[in-house]
């Protein structure tokens, strides 16, 4: 699977996924992002709010985990793709994550 | 109906009603919706009788600084109105002149009165703060057209609302400072900035200069570019001058527009509100704004006595937009509106638009309204509920709305959908926004629907409720642009082939 997309799976760093409550900080290539507890697994934004910066680590899953919703105005994402639902033309970046022991790795969502 | 339900006697209340100077326990009687009478111990035969031993009675409250309708509305916009003491309220800058007329066809079965002030702009406000304060997006003043719209609408249209913000100078300002005089209404202004480019000169200081006595500023306690105090936190000397004019300052506190910080030390140096509004729109409703009788609560924390916080949403707001006739006070004759309240004691965590919060020992928390006369208990939750604020397009299924669009509503939306298959529009960015698209959009469907001759309330609803589950508006070429274009032509198609004749 890996082989098929453009990006590879890569060790998160600054999180330990034995230990660490979610949403957890994390980086992704030097870049910080947030990882979410899911339903489903895992799954990652960036860190900032695209509206205006707020950290997403408050961020708060909702519709049944599939979107993450800033609680500063409530601009509401999509987990799946990143695209704004109430904020048209806002978007967040979304990456996947999985768990290996200890080791999250992620790659940033095919869309 | 009988007697006894047109006479209510209102017992024992608190009664606090500014303009008429009282600050007592006394009673009230409301006759076929209008106050009857006011004084202690009314008695009447076959009334209803209210026991409000221990609570607040205060003219109904009117929340000047709402947000009911379009991009930033609610699609219950009763829920922060009536359910929360709140008896008139206006739409601040929702429509501008080519929008109001899908206003007036909309807002039409509240509970609450709801008055407008249109934004300058025709679309109104676009609900992406990154461009509000682009000058670009503000397109043409149609004065002739405004004229016309005014006169016929005379009743609904309080103020003309234009945002001080932006890196264009002060012109917009000037130019709506002349249609308001037109048009003969008071000016609007909101204060702050909070666009990505950092102007110069910053247009709050502006907007103070160019207000007039009666004219309004609004979010005076803001903590974006552009406050009222300087970096020492000293009151501007602009600020005072426009005070000492005449200029009446409204609170519109929002999710951007108050700072705890900023506040104080205005109110320290005697800069209050004349007006408190609460701002209230889709992304505020569940923090911090909540209610009006919240920001009631964060100013009776700051200082201000309960009699003022009253007269600030009575008396002094029905001043302001010259609703005085009819709003207000508590004077026999006019219409019933009535809010009662309760002062709870506690421990109360107040937050502004940014980090800071206070710990307060008591708020203030409405129990009941009256809108000519008619009785609503409070509901402090119903706005909060997320059908409510969160606008969501239905992609992954058809609402349940739909299953009443008339057959020549179904039509349209195949005429409609065949039109926009001819043209072509991408959804707009954070910072960018096809503005001349939007219009095209708007246009087209006002064409589609002329040739349809389906009235505009059930052209616009029938686009609505095709796509979203609760009962929002927006401007409708922002509406349709928001839509992913596939989607929305096979959605249409959809539709149409719901046609009884069709499905037959
Ligand atoms: S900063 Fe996230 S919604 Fe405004």
């Amino acid at each position: 699977m890996t082989t098929m997309t453009e990006h590879a799976w890569q060790a998160l760093k600054g999180v330990n996924a034995e230990t660490a409550t979610f949403p957890a900080r994390a980086s992704f290539e030097g870049e910080g992002i947030v990882v979410f507890r899911t339903k489903d697994g895992y799954r990652g934004t960036q860190r900032a709010c695209p509206h205006m910066q707020a950290t997403m680590l408050n961020g708060e899953l909702t519709a049944n985990d599939t979107m993450v919703r800033c609680p500063l105005h409530v601009f509401t994402f999509k987990l799946s793709d990143g695209k704004g639902v109430n904020c048209a033309g806002f978007r967040i970046k979304v990456y996947e994550v999985r768990r290996e022991g200890e080791t999250l790795y992620a790659r940033p969502a095919a869309i | 109906m009988t007697a006894k339900q047109e006479t209510t006697v209102l017992k024992g209340a608190h009664v606090i009603d500014p303009a008429n100077g009282i600050d007592q326990v006394t009673d009230i009687m409301i006759h076929e919706g209008r106050i009857a009478g006011v004084g202690e111990h009314i008695i009447a035969d076959d009334a209803t009788v209210v026991d409000l031993t221990g609570k607040y009675l205060s003219p109904g409250w009117i929340d000047m600084h709402v947000h009911a309708y379009g991009t930033l509305g609610f699609a219950d916009p009763d829920t922060v109105g009536v359910y929360q003491g709140v008896t008139s309220f206006v739409e601040a800058g929702g429509p501008g002149i080519g929008t109001l007329d899908e206003f007036f066809a909309l807002m039409t079965d509240l509970e609450t009165d709801l008055y407008v002030g249109p934004f300058i702009r025709p679309l109104g406000l676009l609900g992406l703060n990154f461009i509000e304060g682009d000058v670009r997006t503000l397109g043409d003043v149609p004065i002739t057209r405004w004229v016309d719209t005014a006169k016929q609408h005379r009743d609904r249209i309080r103020y003309i609302k234009c945002n001080a913000m932006g890196d264009y100078g002060p012109g917009t300002l000037h130019v709506t400072k002349g249609l308001a005089q037109i048009l003969g209404v008071p000016l609007y202004m909101h204060i702050g900035e909070f666009q990505l480019q950092t102007p110069d000169p910053v247009l709050a200081y502006e907007a103070f200069k160019i207000a007039e006595k009666g004219d309004m500023i609004t979010h005076i306690y803001h903590g974006n570019l552009g406050q009222i105090i300087d970096d020492e936190g000293k009151i501007m000397p602009v600020v005072t001058d426009a005070l000492e004019r005449g200029v009446l300052f409204d609170l519109g506190f929002g999710g951007y527009n108050f700072s705890w910080d900023i506040a104080e030390k205005a109110f320290a140096q005697g800069i209050v509100p004349y007006t408190i509004s609460s701002d209230l729109q889709q992304f505020n409703v569940i923090r911090p704004v909540q209610s009006l009788a919240n920001v009631l609560s964060v100013m009776m924390h700051l200082g201000m006595p309960l009699k003022q916080l009253i007269e600030c949403v009575t008396v002094n707001s029905a001043k302001a937009i010259s609703l005085a006739d009819r709003a207000g006070d508590l004077s026999v004759g006019k219409p019933a509106d009535i809010t009662v309240f309760e002062i709870e004691g506690g421990r109360f965590e107040l937050m502004d638009c940014y980090t800071q919060t206070r710990t307060a020992d008591k708020r203030v928390m409405p129990a009941m309204t009256f809108k000519n006369g008619k009785r609503f208990d409070a509901d402090m939750t119903r706005g909060q509920a997320e059908s409510n604020w969160f606008l969501q397009i239905a992609e992954d299924h058809i609402p349940d709305a739909t299953a009443q669009l008339s057959e020549r509503q179904l039509a349209f939306l195949g005429k409609l959908g065949t039109a926009l298959s001819e043209t072509d529009w991408e959804l707009s960015s954070a910072e960018r926004l096809d503005i001349p698209k939007a219009l095209e959009l708007q246009a087209l469907f006002h064409r589609v629907r002329e040739q349809s001759d389906l009235p505009l309330r059930e052209a616009l609803r029938a686009v609505y409720d095709s796509f979203v589950d609760n009962k929002f508006t927006m401007q409708i070429g922002l509406f349709l642009m928001r839509l992913e274009r596939p989607f929305a032509l096979s959605r249409m198609a959809e539709m149409a082939a719901k046609r009884p004749h069709l499905a037959a």
